[in-house]
């Protein structure tokens, strides 16, 4: 099913994190060799089926990453997202299928002799080494020069600014050090591809966001492949160039941060990333370019653009994000995409202010609306009656 | 207050079982033997008042001391305890580290299971386990028969009486005291650094020196310790299991007491004793100290 693509402005913030401004996002415009077929993938997932005794972690998964990407492994925990990261890694052994990597199948070479180095979610630091020590193991192993190892060691600190803590150990460093310092072993070999397992998750709010940018920076000027794995819908769209979604071991979508926010294609997607209000109906009409949705929840009546060819009475769900929503006191003109509803609560948060507002029989709806001026004459308040409205091409018909 | 207490009741402990008769001890290998009960003199009189101290204090002297330097047996007899103490621990080492790896990486269900194994031989009586030694490496043992039944041999191999049964003995009976803090450090090793090391491009065996191995230092030095200073003064397992030839300084300590009646020379024996193994145990605590600041 492909849905329309309802807007240019693909870069919109997710309502979640309630912060405004632009989006310094991986290369998004013009960085799209997925869509070139001259292309080649530098990892591929051939059908890769992981079981784990009866448990299947990961479903016949295929999967191209180009090179260069910044690619994100998004799901709940126990999604097949690790596994997936592991194989690739060669921790695990694919139970059907094949990895390639730069052309050659590497199903069956052991970790040692990956061109793949990993940055683990513990940070698996050697507590026995120094900075320097863990920095240089990989290239230790190469049987590098002395003289070599120093120099590249250097210039790996240099790049995440460990330089001043080069003899300490491990346990002497805080969270964020300890987590450059995993980076910087991850990377000081120079692999074509580097994995990251929850590469952030260790780290407070602010430092994490921090760490993101400095992620990416790292990832650009080394021109590596990077693939992490995160559970943090928010982590994934800041950084990513594409991702993939997963839901008990399946890839659901794999698409740019932009439409998967946008474009989902399934309720689960919708509902992974963002806030979204899910309105259930039945189809009953599909004039040119358009669906026309009976409510089921209440007497309203939804159109919405939709490409796809639905059936007369078939079931549907349209997801609608809230800052997609107009919410107002007064009846709008229009009779179509209008609901009425009972303000329930409201979350102020300064730039934004969240309304959550009842309909139908009951479903809680989220609308969002920007503080644009200093004072607003009639303020939405609790227990307010609320007219709901959006345009016809805000909202996505889901079949699934 | 409460807290004095507290720490009050290990030192009052240690005061009553170990310093005062560690005093004991030391008073009796500077004192002389004597055909009296007690079989030593002097006593501290204090009938006599006063005076009893300074004619207490003049009977003490090193005597005891000089006597062992001067003698080849005991010197010997120190020298070859450490010997056969570190060869055995050792040996020890060499079989408890691969057992203790295989626990530590074995399935979790498993490992309280194998830990009971692995000390379920306390629940015999030390002295019974080393009389059933006796039954197995003897000329006629258990061992001889089953080499020879297998053709392997056609001689029974003298094994009973020998330094070499004492070895047995020793790594058979030291086993767990290895074993335990081995794997108590090797558990803690988190399996992803071994992925990491291999990640980074070090084969297994090479991840095992460079990771495991360095990683589970504090676990060797432990268990070595806990078999090398028990070790050195072992009695039963040379008594029993040992040739006339085995020279251990427990036997001489146990024969200059019970057979020579000399306590005073005995005591001297196991104050030195103490001092030669004085130097391991500050080692260990100080390995101990070192962990415990590396873990906080």
């Amino acid at each position: 099913m492909t849905v329309a693509q309802t807007s240019e402005t693909s870069a919109a913030p997710g309502p979640a994190s309630g912060k405004a401004g632009p989006r310094t996002a991986a290369p998004q415009s013009g960085f799209a060799p997925w869509k070139d077929p001259s292309k080649k993938p530098i990892v591929r997932f051939e059908n890769v089926t992981k079981r784990f005794g009866d448990f299947v972690a990961v479903k016949n998964c295929t999967l191209d990453i180009y090179e260069r990407e910044f690619f994100a492994l998004l799901g709940p925990s126990g999604c097949g997202k690790s596994t997936l990261l592991r194989m690739l890694a060669g921790f695990e052994k694919p139970t059907e299928g094949r990895l390639i990597v730069a052309g050659q199948d590497i199903t069956d070479l052991p970790p040692y002799e990956r061109p793949i180095n990993m940055m683990f979610q513990s940070y698996a630091l050697f507590p026995h080494m120094t900075v320097e020590g863990n920095i240089g193991f990989g290239l230790r192993q190469e049987g590098m020069d002395k003289a070599d190892i120093e120099k590249r060691v250097g210039e790996t600190m240099d790049m995440v600014e460990l330089r001043q803590f080069a003899k300490r150990k491990p346990h002497q460093l805080s969270g964020g050090q300890q987590q450059r310092v995993a980076l910087a072993r991850a990377i000081a070999k120079k692999p074509r591809i580097v994995l990251l397992d929850e590469p952030l998750g260790a780290l407070d709010k602010r430092l994490r966001q921090q760490a993101q940018f400095e992620l990416m920076r790292i990832q650009e000027s080394t021109g590596t492949t990077f693939i992490f794995v995160t559970h943090d819908q928010e982590e994934a769209m800041t950084v990513s160039s594409r991702m993939a979604v997963m839901d008990k071991g399946e890839m659901v979508q794999v698409a740019t941060p932009g439409d998967i926010y946008e474009a989902p294609k399934s309720r689960y997607v919708a509902g992974f990333i963002g806030d979204v209000n899910i309105f259930e109906g039945t189809v009953s009409g599909m004039p040119d370019g358009y669906a026309e949705i009976d409510w089921v929840d209440g007497a309203a009546k939804f159109k919405t653009r939709c490409a796809d060819e639905l059936t007369k009475g078939q079931k549907v769900w349209l997801a609608l994000r809230p800052e997609k929503m107009r919410i107002s006191h007064d009846k709008p003109a229009s009779t179509v995409n209008t609901i009425a509803g009972k303000v329930d609560d409201v979350g102020y948060l300064g730039s934004i202010s969240h309304y959550h507002v009842r309909v139908g029989s009951g479903q809680r709806v989220t609308a969002l609306r920007a503080n644009s001026s200093h004072t607003v004459e009639r303020a939405i308040s609790w227990e307010d009656n609320v007219w709901l409205e959006w345009p016809a091409d805000a909202g996505i018909v889901l079949t699934r | 207050m409460r807290r004095w207490y507290v720490i009050a009741a290990p030192y009052l402990w240690l005061l009553l079982f170990f310093l005062i008769p560690f005093f004991i001890v030391f008073k009796l290998s500077l004192s002389d033997i004597a055909t009296a009960i007690p079989p030593y003199i002097p006593t501290l009189d204090l009938s006599k008042g006063m005076s009893a101290f300074p004619e207490f204090f003049s009977g003490l002297d090193f005597e005891n001391y000089t006597f062992i330097f001067g003698d080849a047996l005991y010197v010997s007899a120190y020298w070859s305890s450490v010997k056969i103490a570190a060869i055995a621990t050792f040996f020890t080492l060499l079989i408890a580290y691969p057992i203790a790896y295989g626990m530590a990486r074995a399935p979790r269900e498993w490992q309280s299971t194998l830990m009971m194994l692995v000390i379920l031989p306390f629940w015999t009586s030390f002295l019974i386990r080393i009389y059933a030694w006796i039954g197995i490496l003897k000329k006629e043992g258990l061992l001889n028969q089953f080499l020879m039944n297998i053709g392997l041999i056609s001689e029974p191999l003298t094994i009973m009486n020998t330094t070499l049964a004492v070895y047995i003995g020793i790594v058979y009976s030291y086993l767990p005291f290895m074993i335990l803090p081995l794997y108590a450090s090797l558990e803690k090793i988190s399996p992803s650094l071994i992925e990491a090391a291999e990640d980074l491009g070090s084969r297994p065996w090479k991840a095992f020196w460079q990771v495991t191995f360095p990683l589970s230092i504090p676990g060797v030095f432990a268990g070595c310790l806990l078999v090398f200073i028990p070790a050195v003064g072992e009695f039963v397992i040379p008594d029993l299991l040992g040739g006339s030839d085995t020279l251990m300084i427990g036997k001489t300590l146990w024969s200059e007491f019970f057979n020579n009646r000399d306590w005073p020379v005995s005591s001297a024996v196991a104050v030195i004793l103490l001092l030669v193994l004085v130097i391991p145990i500050v080692l260990f605590q100080r390995q101990q100290q070192r962990e415990r600041e590396a873990g906080t």
